[in-house]
């Protein structure tokens, strides 16, 4: 509207008319107020909680966000959504600072100076930047590849159908991808979609590797069920409480939360859940109706002989005095036995267990207990998610493995792609540099598009940036996996506008966009992303079910489910499958112990960091400022070996050590950690970024390092994934020592009374 | 005058068996309460600010040794030793059971942060510095400390007044657990932690989960410690501070009679 002098008046008029309105209600707030309130309750203004959902997560929480004179302020979990249920993870305030980041990517921007250089000069959405979008798809579209973060849902389904059907592919990346998991889950349950483990009502749990307290698939809803499988009501009144077995290489968040921690050679998981597996069938001690006979080829345990305990005790390195004054053999007889007759039980595995050259064939062994103590599907047991209530909507992310992207940069290289498409993925950070994408690009010079918000190591090789909205600025969806055993959608919606200095532009509503220019409107006859969000709300109501059936229309149902952040349907399940026949002999067949790559005396176990992870929350310094649990190191790359090796070595905390593979050798700061078992040094993800934000790049080169770069491209599980845990390494002193920046020891305990310890934390045995 | 106000006693139970040291309280108090960025050279000075923390304990050797986790903020001392030591009454006891600390009238002597036997208070050495697009994100809600002033947790009360003032806008009812859960005003820790191992409430409303804790915790003092029903205590309860805060002891079954480890 245009403002003329009238207009002024008018609206002054009816301005003043609203502030008289206001004052009525201030007035009586006021007179509420104490003479001993503090300053804070002076504050006015109305906040609106708005849900949402947290994208950064890639396991999907759903969100509430408190928006307060246009502006984020906090991010919190969704009471209502079912997955987190009301509780968010450690990383889910990430959010607000990508929002209101000082290096994120104002708009546009046109490379100018050599590939790599950062050199770019800021040029218009219309018509430059879109132009050459558009003559790029035009020219090469043909064999171009998009490598996006896991996308399901909405955005998932535009992505997959702007590619096939302009002859290209779509790839989502992952540093430590999950395929190794999802293939043992898909031979094991038959099953398409990653399970939900009903720990809260579980009694004992087996967990081979998987950090799920911390950094693994759907951490929040398992830290959930965790807090009820100690102390939840049902505890409370039975008295019983749940009991934890971690078998980990690594002293993890998991294991430190154990009741009992098996520290086990890395990769050979498999050869223990075998050996279990051999003692429960070899004892009779399955549960009630389980079909052993079918399981084995009618074989029973002596499917399983060369597993028996005696046989591969000594080969799994499990030290001795965790034995109890008995023979190992015996030990896993033990845990067998409690395993079988304290159910409902669990056995879960992942993480580094899954990432050896055996890796699948451990995974599969783990996942087959559950066959033997009958908790598929049960209480307490493992859950299976039904698929996406709308064909549509793809329910999971189609994901790259190594030795995809070793084609995809074969490609680049060979110029069969020309066109390379970039959306919240850090390949050339992520993919160890054996893989060769980096100088793939620089070889066979596709052009590349990136549709990042900020500078990192893959958005720097990009000829054209195109930063995307921020998840609190933008329309979106989910189907989230692993999801809570029934069906879900959550609803994304923007809370607050870009910032007036910001230009991003919806990648979403560019790939409609383009793909309707360029003739694709009958694969994706959208205008943008709401009205795709809008055809599925159509959908949803007319199947009637769940959220549904409470909207009396489909506008409704938008409005609804926008209210409470998605939509779902209680009455729904997941199938229970039944084992394939001859599983667990077949299983066995396949098993062979895991192949370490390069020599050098300790194995290298990488692993997720609890904030950074693979390295995407870098530049967030609430992540970076965040001690890590248990060594409760910040903004450094730590190298962690046992105490009392490192002291043999001569070496002390804050040494700058180097660890060194075939591959390659990279530096941190070297952290005693008294629970590491003596032949493993550990490394965690997340530094050594090299573009970008200061927050992430700023650091000393010597305690900023990424351990994926040293890590071999062509040591690989059954499956084509990296065996990153699968690698041998050597430690040595540069002579340097640097401080390490930490959080232990800010805080001394005070010893009064007791020691120290003791008084503070109390334990009990019962 | 304020008359619809019941009298509270606001306290919060901790219970170290469900705590897996995850840190998420700790990044939400930070996001809610303006807590400056804690940058590298925080920590190498000993200078992080974290006003609800996780503390890890190592106990035993390897293999047999377990970490173990204790999430340590204000505690509101019913006899708090930082508040007669305040020269200038920055610090005192309201009549809510919250331990206060007034930021304008705080000069820095520091007094307070010596005589705290937790360590939770924290003296602002820097001016918080955020770069000036992430100011956007902070909580008009909380003020954010100057240089020269010590800060602490406040159980989040600026949560607890807004729900004061929904509660009485709303013409009635009083502000207790449902409350305080539907409205968002329980404090940012305890609304974050995914295992519930942090509960809060009013230790006068009988129907408080927290309630039954500080009863017992109450009625059997540290000489008649082994007679408590639950597995309630305070942290240095020889002290004889009173906290608000009660922890509930970590359960470790493989515990033997003589503090020991089996297994």
């Amino acid at each position: 509207m245009k403002l003329t002098r009238r207009n002024f008046l008018a609206w002054a008029g009816l301005s003043a008319i609203g502030a008289v309105a206001c004052d009525v209600i201030q007035d009586e707030e006021l007179s509420l107020q104490s003479p001993r309130s503090l300053p804070e309750d002076l504050v006015k203004g109305r906040d609106n909680w708005y849900a949402t959902l947290g994208r950064q997560a890639t396991d999907g929480e759903g969100v509430i966000v408190r928006v307060m004179e246009g502006r984020a302020k906090k991010i919190q979990g969704n009471p209502k959504y079912p997955v987190n249920q009301g509780k968010q993870s450690v990383r889910s305030e990430v959010g607000l600072q990508t929002l209101y980041h000082p290096d994120r990517l104002s708009g546009p921007m046109l490379r100018t100076g050599p590939r790599g250089s950062g050199q770019y000069r800021s040029i218009q959405w219309e018509p430059e930047a879109l132009d050459i979008l558009r003559r790029e798809l035009r020219a090469n579209s043909q064999g171009m590849v998009l490598i996006t973060e896991p996308l399901r849902g909405t955005l998932g389904m535009i992505a997959d159908r702007f590619t096939s059907s302009l002859g290209g592919r779509h790839l989502g990346f992952e540093a430590l991808d999950d395929t190794t998991y999802r293939s043992a889950i898909k031979r094991v349950f038959d099953q398409d979609r990653l399970p939900d483990f009903d720990i809260g009502n579980a009694n004992y749990v087996i967990s081979f590797g998987a950090d799920f307290l911390s950094t693994w698939k759907g951490s929040t809803r398992l830290a959930t069920a965790y807090g009820e499988f100690r102390q939840g009501n049902r505890r409370q009144t039975q008295g019983s409480r749940g009991y934890l077995v971690h078998v980990d290489p690594r002293f993890s968040l998991t294991a430190a939360n154990a009741d009992e921690w098996l520290p086990i050679r890395p990769g050979m998981e498999g050869y223990l859940a075998l050996s279990l597996a051999y003692v429960i069938i070899s004892e009779g001690m399955q549960a009630e109706g389980v079909d052993v006979d079918a399981l084995t080829n009618g074989q029973g345990a002596a499917a399983l002989a060369a597993f028996a305990p005696e046989q591969i005790a000594a080969r799994l390195g499990i030290p001795e005095q965790l034995h109890e004054g008995k023979s190992a053999a015996e030990k896993i007889r033990d845990l067998a036995n409690n395993f079988s007759h304290h159910g409902p039980a669990i056995a879960l595995g992942g993480d580094s267990a899954g990432a050896h050259t055996n890796g699948q064939f451990n995974l599969m062994a783990i996942y087959a207990l559950n066959y033997l103590v009958g908790s598929l599907g049960s209480g307490g047991g493992v859950r299976f998610n039904p698929g996406s209530p709308l064909a549509m909507l793809p329910d999971a992310a189609r994901m790259g493995s190594t030795a995809d992207w070793a084609t995809v940069a074969s490609d680049i290289r060979s110029g069969v792609t020309r066109l390379v498409l970039v959306h919240d993925a850090n390949p050339v950070h992520g993919l160890p540099d054996a893989v060769g994408f980096q100088s793939a690009v620089s070889v066979g010079d596709p052009f590349v598009v990136s549709f990042s918000s900020f500078m990192d190591e893959t958005t720097i090789m990009a000829d054209l940036i195109l930063p995307d909205r921020n998840f609190l600025e933008d329309w979106g969806d989910d189907v989230p996996e692993p999801g809570p055993g029934y069906e879900v959608i959550g609803m994304q919606q923007p809370v607050v506008n870009p910032l007036s200095d910001l230009d991003p532009r919806s990648f979403g509503d560019i790939l409609l966009s383009m793909a309707q220019e360029m003739g694709q409107e009958s694969e994706l006859p959208f205008a943008n992303v709401e009205a795709a969000l809008k055809a599925c709300v159509e959908g949803l109501y007319a199947t009637g079910r769940g959220t549904s059936g409470e909207a009396g229309s489909a506008d409704e149902l938008w409005n609804l489910m926008l209210r409470q952040g998605g939509w779902w349907d209680e009455s729904t399940s997941g199938p229970t499958p039944s084992a394939p026949n001859g599983l667990l002999s077949d299983i066995a067949a396949q098993g062979r112990e895991p192949g370490y790559a390069g020599s050098g005396d300790f194995y290298l176990l990488p692993f997720s960091h609890n904030t950074l992870l693979d390295g995407r929350h870098a530049h967030i310094p609430w992540m970076q400022g965040l001690p890590d649990p248990v060594t409760t190191v910040t903004w450094q790359t730590w190298v962690e070996l046992n105490s009392h090796t490192a002291e043999a070595m001569g070496l002390r905390e804050g040494d700058v050590v180097s660890v060194g593979t075939d591959a390659g050798s990279i530096t941190g700061v070297l952290y005693p950690n008294p629970a590491l078992p003596p032949n493993v040094v550990a490394v965690p993800l997340g530094q050594g970024r090299t573009s970008g934000s200061d927050y992430a790049t700023g650091g000393d080169p010597r305690e900023s390092s990424n351990v994926l770069d040293i890590l071999s491209a062509s040591h690989l599980t059954e499956n084509g994934t990296l065996a990153w845990a699968g690698h041998r390494a050597s430690v040595r002193a540069t002579g340097a020592s640097l401080k390490v920046a930490k959080f232990e020891g800010i805080f001394p305990a005070r010893e009064i009374g007791h020691t120290a310890g003791e008084a503070v934390i109390r334990v009990t045995n019962h | 005058m304020v008359t619809s106000r019941i009298d509270h006693k606001w306290g919060m139970v901790v219970d170290l068996d469900r705590c897996n040291g995850c840190q998420a309280c700790v990044i939400a108090c930070q996001v809610e309460n303006n807590i400056p960025i804690n940058d590298k050279n925080a920590f190498l000075q000993n200078r992080a600010y974290e006003w609800i923390r996780v503390e890890r304990y190592w106990e035993g050797e390897y293999p047999n040794i377990k970490a173990r986790f204790i999430p340590v903020m204000c505690q509101h001392c019913q006899d708090a030793p930082c508040e007669p030591v305040c020269p200038v009454f920055a610090t005192y006891h309201n009549d809510e059971g919250l331990n206060v600390q007034i930021y304008n009238r705080c000069v820095g002597t520091r007094y307070c942060i010596n005589n705290c036997p937790y360590q939770v208070r924290f003296f602002n050495y820097w001016h918080p510095n955020w770069p000036e697009r992430m100011q956007n994100q902070l909580n008009p809600d909380v003020t954010v400390r100057t240089r020269g002033i010590t800060e602490k947790c406040t159980f989040c009360i600026q949560r607890i007044r807004r729900g004061q003032l929904q509660v009485e806008r709303r013409g009635g009812g009083e502000l207790n657990d449902a409350t305080l859960k539907s409205g968002n005003h329980m404090p940012a820790c305890v609304q974050a932690c995914p295992t519930n191992a942090l509960t809060f409430g009013d230790q006068n409303d009988v129907h408080s989960p927290v309630q039954p804790y500080f009863e017992d915790v109450n009625r059997y003092n540290i000489h008649h410690e082994k007679e408590r029903k639950t597995r309630g205590y305070r942290v240095l309860e020889e002290m004889n501070t009173r906290p608000n805060v009660i922890y509930l002891k970590k359960v470790d079954p493989n515990l033997d009679s003589s503090g020991g480890h089996h297994g």
